[in-house]
Order: structure tokens, then C-alpha cells, then sequence
């Protein structure tokens, strides 16, 4: 029962988290792009969750408006890489910094949101559906659907013609360019995509735990990156495996390991680095499979 | 070949290695099920410093004087977060699968976290170190404990006495943290009452503390005075280091602050704040109160601490009326 519970909210995690996974797989994967925004757009998701929620706004709405905001910073982003022709670090850099100030502008504060607002956890509908059920199951079903939809859906669009004009960019992008389509606004699409569901990430991560914390995006690029490359190395050798099941795996997996670390008393200040050698060790043992292809 | 069966066997050892580890909680946690008699107290601490440390220890202190024995009345699960507030939550969700008696929650990001895992349980949640529970929502609920709100008014009034010709007082402070927002907004509403004028500079992030502490060194303010934020009070002996060159009396707000150099504080001793939080937990524990109902509670008594060393370095005398309540805090 014990370890039930606590399997049931660690995936909940993992699947809450997945959505950022995609964002991330989307840039850093798919289009070769090493985007810092992640740091900013996932508060700032929060940031306009926070503010519209103790409004009361409808929490399903306010998934949208985030994934919005989060989608202009994106643009915003690739705006000042391809147009301005920034380097992709510091073009990410320049919005990651710009959105802490922006995010607290928006939020005024770090804030709380009390159980008085609804969230997508608590809202009329889902309790329509779901009211039978504990808060846990809840939050457990929500997420997996949200987790499962928005895979779903990045799976669909990833083949239609601008899916795979994105994925032309990061592998061959002189291909694109033959192909007399435009390289620079393909890139600032997947950016914008990217965002918004790092965006969208932030806020159900603010719906879930009711607070938005103007840090609680530092690191979120690290964890982004980790899940995304854990899922695709797990997967490498089952190639049939899409790359949105490998990381929405990768962040499952992740999550678990620092519950396991926080149920073994793994003192905290050693998390981070039994994280970075777990990361090591599974990096190690992806490129050593790729080395070995390409030598074979 | 020989490296496929390398990553193959490499693999199969970590899967193992989770699949034990995984085992090996349970197993922990069904030995603790079996010893149901005894409570477990998860205590998440969001980081390690002097004063959330001391918290920690004044409950434990607080639940041995109510007469609680730890292994006999209850064991801890202590865990800290690191500041990571993703970590908080993992760690309220660990409690939250335990069935632990009670949460206790040690500054308000675990608590917010603590408070979130433990709703649907209802699991109590008693928090230490918060400034404003109001303003955090975990002021109903089942979930109570202790506000870490600094005493303005005798601060202002130490500052008067200690500093008689002093017009302006400067003020650090993260604009992100309500705790040090509601302390300023007090502040600029007191400080006229006892002659001052507020000066205040607020930061985002703790690297543009040091920055804000020339600026305000440059402003010629006649004294600072510190809030409990967290940022601030992270570089404080760097700060210290400039405004003692600048000859300006820093005031703390808690012992460990004056014991880093501050000339003088009116404020909290956090290992009595955790003990009163300590009590609260113990009359949750034994049943004779839930957290629903016992309201918070704001620390009653507040004590003068100086630094002798440091107000002789700023050439302050001490009047005979506080030096007599004054607690030395300089080692």
C-alpha cells in the first residue's frame, strides 16, 4: 500500500514533468538547438497560472494562456537567433534572463493560491469524471491524460509536412534550404512549440502544488536535457520506440531514481551528484553503442 | 560483440540495482508498519542554514519537553531539500506514501509542498520559520504552527536608542520573497513613529546583494537593518565587510546574524520558536488538539542580543537599561 502510494505520485511527477521533456526534445533532439529559455518559460508558465487561477479563471483555460506565453517566448528567442542572427546559447540566455524580471512583473511576488480557486485537478469538470476518487488517483489520471494527449498529439503533427520539414532541420538543414523552404522560420516554429509546452509544463506544475516560486525554473534545463537524453539511450536499440515515448519515459525514470535517493535518506546535498553520475554512466554507455556502430 | 554484452550486463545492473533498492524501501516500510505503535514525524527542511537548523532542533527539543521520547513516542524521518523546490515535493510525497503521523515543515516552500502531499491523507502539517501563513493560505486547513515575524517595533526602538542622532535606516531585500515584502511595508509604516526614514533596495537574486549593499553604503544611510531573507542573509559577512569599512551599524534580525558580526538585534531565538512549535506537535501527537483548530501562533517573547565587539568597532555605547536584558551573542 505504502509503496503503492508512493509509485502512484512518483509517476505522477514523471508524467507532469514529461511535458517539459517534449519541449526540450523538440529543441535539443529534433531541431540541434541547445535552448536556454527552459530556465524562464517553465516559471513563466506558472507565473500566468498563479495570477489568472486566484482570478478564477477557468484552469483549463489558463493551461492555454500559459502554453501562449510560453510560445512567445519561444518565438521571441528564435526571433533574436535567426533574425538577429544571436548565437542559440546566448539568444536563449538573452530570454531566460529577461523572462526572471518579466515573471515576477507578472506575478508581483512569489505566490500561493488557496484551496478556495479551482485547479485542473479540482475543477467542476473533472470531478464530474473523477470525483469518486482521492485527490492522488486524481492528480494521477489528470497527468497521465495530459501526458498521453499531448504525446499524442506531437506524434501526429511530427508527420505532417512541417513536422518533418522540422526534423529536416536539425538532421540536414542544407536539405531544407534545396527544398527552397525557409530554415530560419522552421527553426522559430519548433522554438515556439518547444515553449509552449514548457510553458504548459509550468503551469500544471503550479496547478498541482498550488505556489509559484520565482526559482522554480533553475535547473529545469538540466532535468529538460537528462530526461531526454536517459529516454532516447534507454531506447536506443528499440528503434520502433517514438522519441516522445523514449523521453516521457526518461522523466518517469529520472523521477524515480530521486525518489529512491530520498527513501534511501541519500543526504540532499548529494542528490545532485548521484544524479550527475547516474547521468554519466547512462551517457557513457549510449555513445559507447554509438561508437561501436559506427566502428563496426 | 564483446560490447554489446557489456551494455547488456551493464543494463540488467542497473534495473537490478533500482529493483533492490526499490525492494529494499518497501521492506523498510513494511517493518515500519509492523511497529505501528510507534509515530513517524517526517520533518523536510528546505536547506541547510543556522537558523532553519536551529528550528529543527528546537522542536525536537520541544517534543522531548512535553514529555515525547524519540524511538519510544516517535521516530523522524529528517529529510532537507537542498533549496530545490522540486526536491520539496518529492520529499512531501514520500511522507505523504509513509502515512506519517504528522508533517512538520521547516520554511515555506516545504511547507507549501508539504502542505499539497498531505491534503488528500489529511496528514497534519505543522510549519516553523514562515512570516506570513496568511499570506502562504496555510492558515485553515490541517495545518498550523509557527510564525517567524519579526518584532519591528522594538527593533526600531533598539536602533533609537543604541543610534540617537540616526535619521535614515537601510533596508536589503529580495522582491520575490513576501516574508521581506510585508516586513518592509511595516517598516516604512513604523519608521516615521520612531523618527526614521526607510531607505530600501530590492534584489531579485542573491548576486545582486553585494552590488545593492554599495548603493546603499553610497546613500549614506546611518544604520542598516536586516529581515530574515534568505538571499541577504546568505552573504551577510561580505556585506559586513563593507559597511564595517563604511562605518555603519548593521542590525540583525535573529542571535545567529548578531553572532556574525551585527551589532544588535531585537529578535528571534529560532531554537524557541522551534520549541513552541515542538509543543504544538506534541498536543497533535497525544491527541489533544488537531492542527484544524489550534490557530497559529507568532513567538511571545523577544530578546535584545548585541555584539559587544562589533558595537565598540562602530563606537556605540549600550545604555544601562538594555545592556542590564541584553544577551551577549559574540562568541
Amino acid at each position: 500500500m505504502v509503496l503503492a502510494d508512493l509509485f502512484i505520485s512518483t509517476l505522477t511527477q514523471g508524467f507532469l514533468y514529461a511535458l517539459l521533456s517534449y519541449g526540450v526534445f523538440i529543441t535539443y533532439k529534433i531541431l540541434d538547438f541547445p535552448d536556454l529559455t527552459v530556465d524562464g518559460s517553465f516559471p513563466l508558465g506558472a507565473a500566468i497560472t498563479g495570477v489568472f487561477l486566484l482570478k478564477g479563471v477557468n484552469p483549463f483555460l489558463v493551461l492555454l494562456i500559459s502554453a501562449a506565453f510560453g510560445a512567445l517566448a519561444g518565438w521571441m528567442t528564435g526571433f533574436i537567433h535567426v533574425r538577429l542572427g544571436v548565437r542559440d546559447l546566448l539568444a536563449g540566455i538573452i530570454t531566460m534572463t529577461a523572462l526572471f524580471s518579466i515573471n515576477l512583473q507578472i506575478a508581483g511576488s512569489n505566490l500561493a493560491i488557496g484551496r478556495d480557486a479551482d485547479t485542473i485537478f479540482t475543477a467542476a469538470s473533472t470531478m464530474a469524471l473523477l470525483g469518486s476518487m482521492p485527490l492522488m488517483m486524481r492528480k494521477f489520471i489528470v497527468s497521465l491524460v495530459l501526458a498521453l494527449l499531448v504525446k499524442l498529439l506531437l506524434d501526429l503533427y511530427l508527420k505532417t509536412k512541417s513536422g518533418l520539414l522540422l526534423r529536416a532541420v536539425g538532421d540536414n538543414s542544407t536539405l531544407v534550404t534545396t527544398l527552397a523552404k525557409d530554415k530560419g522560420t522552421t527553426k522559430i516554429l519548433g522554438l515556439v512549440i518547444a515553449n509552449a509546452l514548457v510553458a504548459l509544463c509550468g503551469s500544471v506544475v503550479c496547478q498541482e502544488q498550488r505556489a509559484f516560486s520565482s526559482t522554480m525554473g533553475t535547473g529545469q534545463v538540466v532535468f529538460g536535457l537528462a530526461t531526454v537524453i536517459i529516454g532516447t539511450t534507454l531506447f536506443r536499440r528499440f528503434g520502433f520506440v517514438k522519441g516522445t515515448t523514449a523521453v516521457l519515459t526518461g522523466s518517469v525514470f529520472y523521477k524515480i531514481c530521486i525518489q529512491i535517493a530520498i527513501s534511501l535518506g541519500l543526504p540532499a546535498n548529494l542528490l545532485k551528484l548521484a544524479m550527475a553520475v547516474l547521468f554519466l554512466f547512462i551517457l557513457i554507455l549510449g555513445d559507447r553503442r554509438k561508437d561501436g556502430a559506427e566502428n563496426a | 560483440m564483446g560490447m554489446k554484452k557489456f551494455i547488456s550486463i551493464s543494463m540488467a545492473m542497473v534495473m537490478g540495482l533500482a529493483t533492490l533498492v526499490g525492494c529494499g524501501s518497501a521492506a523498510g516500510s513494511a517493518s515500519k508498519g509492523k511497529e505501528e505503535a510507534i509515530p513517524v514525524i517526517g520533518i523536510s527542511q528546505y536547506g541547510q542554514h543556522a537558523s532553519l537548523d536551529n528550528c529543527r532542533e528546537g522542536f525536537l527539543q520541544g517534543l522531548a519537553e512535553s514529555g515525547l521520547v524519540e524511538g519510544e513516542d516517535f521516530t523522524v524521518d529528517y529529510q532537507n531539500a537542498g533549496f530545490d523546490d522540486n526536491i520539496t515535493i518529492q520529499i512531501a510525497q514520500n511522507f505523504s506514501a509513509n502515512n506519517v503521523a504528522l508533517m512538520c515543515a521547516v520554511a515555506t516552500p516545504s511547507a507549501t509542498a508539504c502542505y499539497a502531499a498531505a491534503e488528500d491523507k489529511d496528514i497534519p502539517v505543522i510549519f516553523t520559520a514562515i512570516t506570513d501563513p496568511v499570506e502562504a493560505k496555510l492558515d485553515t486547513g490541517n495545518v498550523t504552527g509557527t510564525s517567524d515575524k519579526l518584532p519591528v517595533e522594538e527593533q526600531l526602538e533598539l536602533i533609537r536608542a543604541l543610534q540617537p542622532e540616526a535619521k535614515t535606516i537601510g533596508i536589503l531585500y529580495t522582491t520575490s520573497e513576501p516574508n521581506s515584502v510585508s516586513a518592509i511595508a511595516e517598516y516604512e509604516e513604523k519608521g516615521p513613529d520612531f523618527g526614521f526614514t526607510i531607505e530600501t533596495i530590492g534584489i531579485t537574486q542573491q548576486a545582486e546583494v553585494l552590488q545593492a549593499a554599495d548603493s546603499m553604503i553610497a546613500k549614506g544611510v546611518d544604520a542598516i537593518s536586516n529581515l530574515t531573507d534568505n538571499n541577504v542573509v546568505g552573504v551577510l559577512p561580505s556585506i559586513l565587510e563593507k559597511t564595517n569599512e563604511a562605518q555603519i551599524p548593521v542590525y540583525g534580525s535573529e542571535i545567529e546574524q548578531v553572532k556574525l558580526g551585527c551589532v544588535a538585534s531585537a529578535g528571534i531565538d529560532y531554537i524557541s520558536l522551534g520549541k513552541q512549535t515542538g509543543a504544538m506537535a506534541a498536543k497533535i501527537l497525544k491527541g489533544e488538539a488537531t492542527a484544524k483548530e489550534m490557530p497559529y501562533e507568532t513567538i511571545s517573547s523577544f530578546d535584545t542580543y548585541i555584539n559587544s565587539q562589533s558595537l565598540e568597532d562602530m563606537g556605540i555605547t549600550v545604555p544601562a537599561e538594555i545592556a542590564e536584558k541584553a544577551i551577549e551573542a559574540a562568541n
